[in-house]
């Protein structure tokens, strides 16, 4: 398939004795959205690591654009077209708005949208003064969602991008996320089915480092198994 | 932000003004103070450079400074050489750059951050001391090198000799005024911009696709080269190199100047450089012993109480932010 961006083939990893992942295959094509879900623990944060090239996988191999990605370092694996969105905000909060976008836009080899623009996107364009530290949670999760468009990626990964926000920010962001559906492929990690029905993509849940269900996120709310694994019951 | 840089260049060109006006009222003795006052301030700024924009504390610059030193030195007092001024200079800071170069290449590269950089480059320092205590038979050992000459040389047909009081005082103000302008205009851009982003989080300036590791050493190479050149040109106006001047209690002294001047405003350290310098002098001629136990207690305070992080510079800023804050308080 010419149009596959990102390819995870039988990717394992290993942390001395622990299995934190085996035998996932996942393939991303140019412009599709998909999810990975799964309870705490389920490796799911590990897996995005693996796929940002952060974590070299112990066996299988993860693929951009045909390339091998283990090991590389991050701002080479950054100009090749992969935008990561960290779990925990990490914006630079003694620059400005508009510097942490200037910033971002600084590193893309060839930046596209101009600083106003992603201010609006992500809707900071009143805040572009303010020292990002100041920010509000929500927003801080914006931001870094603005500086993650700004380096122009191929691939956009998102670790729970919503992650403490309120219900109202997280159908916002996935409603943002719809906008930019069919300009990148997008990969989110996680936790919240609200945010992940909003999105209604292709979704892969994990369960103790392992593929239990993927399909279309509809299938995937249905199937009994999956419900028994978020309720605990296995 | 703008209105920073409008007053930072307004205390730059009230500086230059009377850097420019000192001449007239000052005797050649006071000058020639004020001159290597000067360098040791230029040592300053270099510090400032890297410190103010990185975070990151190099507890041995001296080590550059030293280097900068004896390579003029060597050069200049070795005859067969032609045009020893100009390329004892050069020599001077390629030898300090290079030296960054390769010790930053592997601290910056291997990952080497915060207090651990910090305890590496303090080692650093000790060796380079050590280095020109024991190779005595180039560098003269403990007693150092004698007799350097005073820069000269011919650019366009116009001859320059700084052998007088005058003309090298304003050949060092001058070299002091582009060097800080020049690295303030680099600190305060895209460059400095992103070191900020560095310092704030480095994994996420790499995630954006910046090269930190290499930001970094880059950084650090400048900074050690405007070292060099300031031990370059200190030891042609004292006459003399020693192994003091690539020691432990001169890194420290730096320190203590940008702390106390303000890090990260570049002209704070040179001012605090010219304060300090001219504070030990009066108070170590009523008693000797009395400035090191003042210069410990100037740097527990600036250090430990971290009221004033950005040091006697920002205190102005602090006061219009108390003021505004009462004011919409009332």
């Amino acid at each position: 398939m010419s149009d596959v961006l990102l390819q995870a083939e039988n990717v394992g990893i290993r942390f001395g004795g622990l299995q934190a992942l085996e035998a996932l295959d996942l393939t991303v094509r140019d412009k599709e959205l998909c999810c990975i879900i799964g309870p705490n623990g389920a490796g799911k944060s590990t897996f995005l690591n693996v796929l940002t090239g952060t974590l070299r996988p112990t066996s299988g191999s993860v693929r951009f654009l045909g390339r091998d990605i283990a090991g590389l370092p991050l701002h080479r694996i950054a100009r090749l077209g992969i935008a990561r969105k960290f779990q925990i905000p990490s914006v630079f909060p003694s620059l400005s708005v508009e510097d942490n976008l200037k910033v971002a836009r600084w590193g893309a080899p060839s930046p596209v949208r101009p600083v106003a623009e992603l201010l609006e996107l992500v809707a900071l364009g009143n805040r572009a003064a303010t020292l990002a530290g100041e920010l509000a949670h929500g927003q801080k999760q914006w931001l870094e969602i603005g500086m993650a468009l700004a380096i122009e990626p191929r691939l956009l990964l998102l670790d729970e991008p919503t992650a403490g926000m309120t219900p109202q920010e997280t159908l916002a962001t996935a409603e943002m996320l719809l906008r930019l559906k069919g300009e990148f492929s997008i990969v989110a990690v996680e936790h919240d089915i609200r945010f992940v029905r909003a999105l209604n993509c292709e979704t892969l849940v994990l369960h103790q480092g392992r593929r239990l269900r993927s399909g279309p996120f509809h299938d995937i709310e249905t199937d009994e198994m999956v419900r028994d694994v978020y309720l605990g019951r296995r | 932000m703008i209105a920073g840089d409008r007053n930072w260049l307004l205390i730059f060109a009230a500086c230059v003004a009377l850097a420019t006006i000192y001449p007239l009222i000052a005797d050649g003795y006071q000058l020639t103070v004020i001159r290597d006052a000067l360098i040791f301030g230029l040592f300053a700024a270099s510090l400032d450079f890297f410190w103010g924009r990185t975070g990151i504390l190099c507890f041995g610059h001296a080590a550059f400074f030293g280097i900068g030193g004896y390579i003029m030195a060597l050069v200049t007092l070795n005859d067969a050489i032609p045009f020893a001024s100009l390329l004892g200079i050069m020599g001077a800071v390629a030898g300090a750059a290079v030296v960054a170069a390769i010790i930053g290449y592997f601290l910056f590269f291997g990952g080497i951050r915060g207090s651990y950089f910090t305890i590496v480059t303090l080692a650093m320092g000790v060796i380079c001391q050590q280095a020109a205590v024991s190779w005595s038979s180039v560098t003269g050992g403990d007693s150092g090198l004698i007799g350097i000459p005073p820069i000269e040389f011919d650019v366009g047909g116009l001859h320059v000799d700084l052998s007088q009081d005058l003309p090298s005082y304003i050949f060092v103000a001058a070299i002091v005024a582009v060097a800080v302008l020049t690295l303030w205009s680099i600190s305060r851009g895209r460059w400095g911009t992103v070191l900020t982003a560095i310092q704030d989080n480095e994994v996420r300036a790499a995630a954006l696709g910046h090269n930190a590791p290499l930001r970094l050493l880059v950084t650090f190479v400048l900074s050690a080269a405007i070292a060099g050149l300031a031990g370059a040109l200190y030891v042609c106006m004292a006459g003399l190199v020693a192994p003091d001047l690539s020691g432990l209690l001169l890194s420290t002294e730096v320190i203590v100047w940008v702390a106390v001047g303000g890090r990260g405003t570049l002209l704070g350290p040179v001012l605090g450089a010219i304060f300090i310098q001219r504070a030990q002098q009066t108070i170590s001629s009523f008693n000797p012993s009395l400035w090191p136990l003042l210069l410990g207690c100037v740097f527990v305070f600036v250090v430990i109480v971290f009221i004033l992080p950005d040091g006697i510079l920002s205190i102005y800023a602090r006061l219009k932010v108390l003021f505004k804050g009462r004011r919409r308080a009332q």
